[in-house]
């Protein structure tokens, strides 16, 4: 079988979880013999490919990110454009003998469907986060909703990473949910390494992600404990405000931002932290926390997370809900005993969360419509 | 003749409120406020409505028909018989009832349905057995003769102490870790005791108890000519069916057909010349010794392991354990018997429970008694309370 899979970020370069998955996932697949032409722009860093049936095919440049909006200021009045004619790239240069297109969420949606017409071959689609997701169901873009919306109508096949996305689909867009399968995320474990008094939050900080819930959340674990040091990792829109939050806060001093990290240096801070949080709004999955729990760092999440509907070994809460984030925190730092269980059981499950699972998944998905 | 011994255990926890760690030594004036009162008023309510009430009708109600011929033993705990105090007396009105017909006896226990045989001396748990006797004896002026620690918890110095105690008789699992290649459908005997042990035929007690209305399982549906004609074709003296008395009408919802069943099971039963009904205390009395059990680690019936890592299965769990086996020496000396009783409740085992980790198979049952929502959630709340009554009494 051979594919075409049209992705927007893969390792070095990855602005987030799609690229951890496209790599987990194309890897995997190719392992069992499936022939992979990967298309995706060009960046500063080259993209290479170790496997002999796994191709990476970069298309011409682009400055869109899956995670730009139109309002972004760099992007300013040429954002719609930029998006169009991505998409019409992608139309003129994926050629070739395929079995099928496998597209993964808005981006280069509307290039998927208009191959499929033009290939004459099934089209699959891999839903990682919807419009509500990325909006933190607050205003959510009309206009993206109607290019996911037109995508999700024409594929062939859904791929959900979640049960709650899988509603979200079926519910905000329409979809008959016998054409979603859900596939959960996997993680290539990270393994541990001597903990510090460390509290992580990792990811972009925009309003889905919840990054002031852990910020709220600091403040009242240094009233009870002040030997606590709080590491915001990442980058992006909400930077300012939550230097401005952490100051109103009084708690600058415990908190450090740390900026956009390097690969290396993401692992690193996984691996010495003693509780990794994510306070995410909405999170289709939240591959982060498979990532923390694989190096050995007992995790809280969002009760609506897709990887808490998944995982038993992290705890739980609602995002909003400060005092019982900061309870199970520094339970987490005070009882031992729940430490270490929560910690070993964690790295046990974890082994279940394979990216060989998800390729076999996907090739079930892949069989129902070749 | 083969004889029939039911025997159901009724018992309700004294389920936690949420205590965080920022709860932990605040409000040192007022009075403690560890237990939901509402959630808990709010189970036992359902429970009473759905389970205590009917089936204790059902059962009057057979054993009336039956002649005397039908009998059955219950195990009420002392928590349970506050509950109905508490909220529901027409339930302890209903389970009096049933014992003024002469054919139902009364089971000894912890009155707190705690871990207390487990802890290093037996002192605390004598002390809480003496609690359920003084208990039974208030509200159904009886003295048992038969024992059965927490979740059918047994060993060979539990069995010494059960003997030492008075008791002429100990009910526990049936499980091969003890039997090896023999029966569970005889009575035993304690080693280096006179003890009789009954003990529970889990096969046919668990064809009800859990696999009921399983539709994947080969009984299914399990009728009560069906099951009376297993028990007819079944070896042995005794076959003792022992379980949740939850299972009429909680575990097994109505709909299930459980209430039919147990209407018809006695009339099923007695259709065959050679079978008949027994309580503990007459199962006992009819059958002799066939052999001796020794048992130098801890059974219970609980879980696939049959052994106590329901409850000390983990580090939290242990942890927890310790703590409040740390906190009773402490407070024993104070003499504060409200804190003491406070601390009793707290030893209910299902706290220890609802902390379990174990695998998904036993998992699944273990959440379905939890109101909370994993083993992490469990641990937290409990310890922060036990941290909490710790420093009440430095």
């Amino acid at each position: 079988m051979k594919i075409a899979m049209i992705g927007w970020e893969y390792p070095p370069f990855k602005a987030g979880g799609l690229a951890t998955h496209c790599y987990g996932l194309t890897r995997s697949l190719s392992d069992k013999n499936i022939d992979i032409d990967f298309y995706m722009p060009k960046t500063k860093q080259k993209v290479v490919s170790d496997k002999k049936n796994l191709i990476i095919k970069e298309i011409g440049e682009t400055d869109i990110f899956p995670y730009d909006r139109p309002e972004d200021k760099e992007l300013a009045g040429h954002f719609f454009e930029s998006v169009y004619r991505y998409n019409d790239l992608i139309l003129e240069k994926v050629k070739g003998n395929y079995d099928l297109i496998h597209c993964h969420d808005w981006l280069t949606m509307k290039a998927g469907i208009k191959l499929k017409d033009k290939l004459g071959i099934p089209l699959i689609l891999s839903v990682h986060s919807t419009e509500y997701d990325r909006s933190g169901w607050l205003n959510p873009n009309q206009w993206f909703i109607d290019i996911e919306k037109e995508g999700m109508e024409k594929a062939d096949k859904i791929i959900a990473v979640s049960h709650f996305t899988k509603r979200v689909i079926v519910e905000k867009y329409g979809i008959n949910p016998n054409k979603i399968s859900v596939i959960h995320n996997a993680v290539y474990p990270l393994g541990t390494d001597k903990k510090k008094n460390i509290v992580l939050f990792l990811g972009r900080l925009t309003i889905q992600k919840g990054p002031e819930f852990f910020l709220m959340a600091a403040r009242k674990v240094l009233d009870y404990n002040q030997d606590t040091q709080f590491v915001v990792a990442g980058t992006g829109e909400m930077l300012p405000t939550l230097i401005d939050k952490a100051v109103d806060l009084g708690i600058s001093n415990k908190v450090i931002f740390t900026g956009l990290l390097t690969e290396e240096e993401v692992k690193h801070i996984y691996r010495i932290s003693s509780v990794y949080i994510m306070p995410s709004v909405s999170e289709p999955f939240g591959i982060t926390a498979l990532e923390a729990i694989s190096a050995g760092t007992p995790t809280i999440v969002s009760k609506t997370a897709g990887v808490a509907e998944a995982f038993n070994n992290c705890l739980k809460v609602d995002f909003w809900d400060i005092d019982e984030m900061a309870n199970k925190i520094i339970s987490l730092m005070k009882y031992g005993p729940l430490n270490k269980t929560i910690t070993t059981e964690g790295m046990q499950e974890i082994n279940l969360f394979t990216w060989e699972r998800v390729a076999e998944k996907t090739i079930s998905v892949y069989r129902g419509v070749t | 003749m083969t004889s029939i011994c039911i025997y159901f255990e009724v018992h309700q926890p004294f389920r936690l409120n949420r205590f965080s760690v920022f709860n932990i030594g605040v409000n040192e004036n007022n009075k403690l406020n560890y237990f939901n009162r509402e959630l808990n008023q709010e189970i036992f309510e359902k429970v009473a409505r759905k389970c205590y009430l009917p089936t204790n009708q059902l059962l009057l109600d057979l054993i009336n028909k039956h002649n005397g011929k039908f009998r059955i033993s219950f195990s009420i705990t002392g928590t349970f018989v506050e509950y109905c105090e508490q909220h529901a007396p027409s339930v302890i009105e209903s389970f009096k009832e049933l014992f003024k017909t002469g054919c139902v006896d009364l089971i000894e226990e912890t009155y707190f349905h705690s871990l207390s045989s487990l802890y290093d001396d037996l002192d605390e748990f004598e002390e809480q057995v003496k609690m359920h006797q003084n208990m039974i004896n208030n509200v159904f002026n009886y003295r048992p003769k038969i024992f059965r620690n927490t979740e059918a918890i047994y060993d060979n110095r539990i069995a010494k102490k059960v003997e030492e105690m008075g008791y002429k008789g100990i009910i526990t699992e049936g499980t091969e870790k003890i039997l090896h290649w023999r029966s569970p459908n005889y009575v035993y005997k304690a080693k280096n005791t006179n003890l009789k042990v009954l003990l529970r035929n889990y096969n046919l007690s668990d064809d009800v108890g859990f696999r009921f209305s399983a539709q994947n399982w080969n009984g299914f549906p399990l009728t009560a000519d069906k099951y009376a004609n297993w028990m007819a074709k079944t070896d042995g003296n005794l076959i003792n069916l022992f379980m949740d008395y939850e299972t009429f009408g909680e575990h097994q919802w109505t709909e299930t057909g459980i209430f039919d069943f147990l209407d018809h099971l006695p009339g099923e039963i007695l259709k065959h010349n050679h079978l008949d009904f027994v309580t503990v205390s007459e199962a006992i009395d009819k059958y002799e010794v066939m052999g001796e059990i020794d048992v130098p680690w801890a059974i219970s019936w609980a879980d696939e392991d049959r052994d106590v890592s329901t409850w000390l299965g983990n580090d939290m769990q242990i942890a927890c354990f310790n703590e409040l086996k740390n906190i009773g020496e402490k407070l024993k000396n104070t003499g504060n018997q409200d804190l003491i009783n406070i601390w009793r409740k707290l030893q209910t085992s299902d706290h220890l429970y609802y902390v379990s980790t174990k695998g998904f198979k036993d998992g699944a049952v273990h959440a379905y008694f939890s109101h909370y929502d994993n083993p992490y959630d469990g641990f937290i709340n409990y310890m922060n309370i036990l941290q909490d009554l710790k420093q009440k009494i430095i």
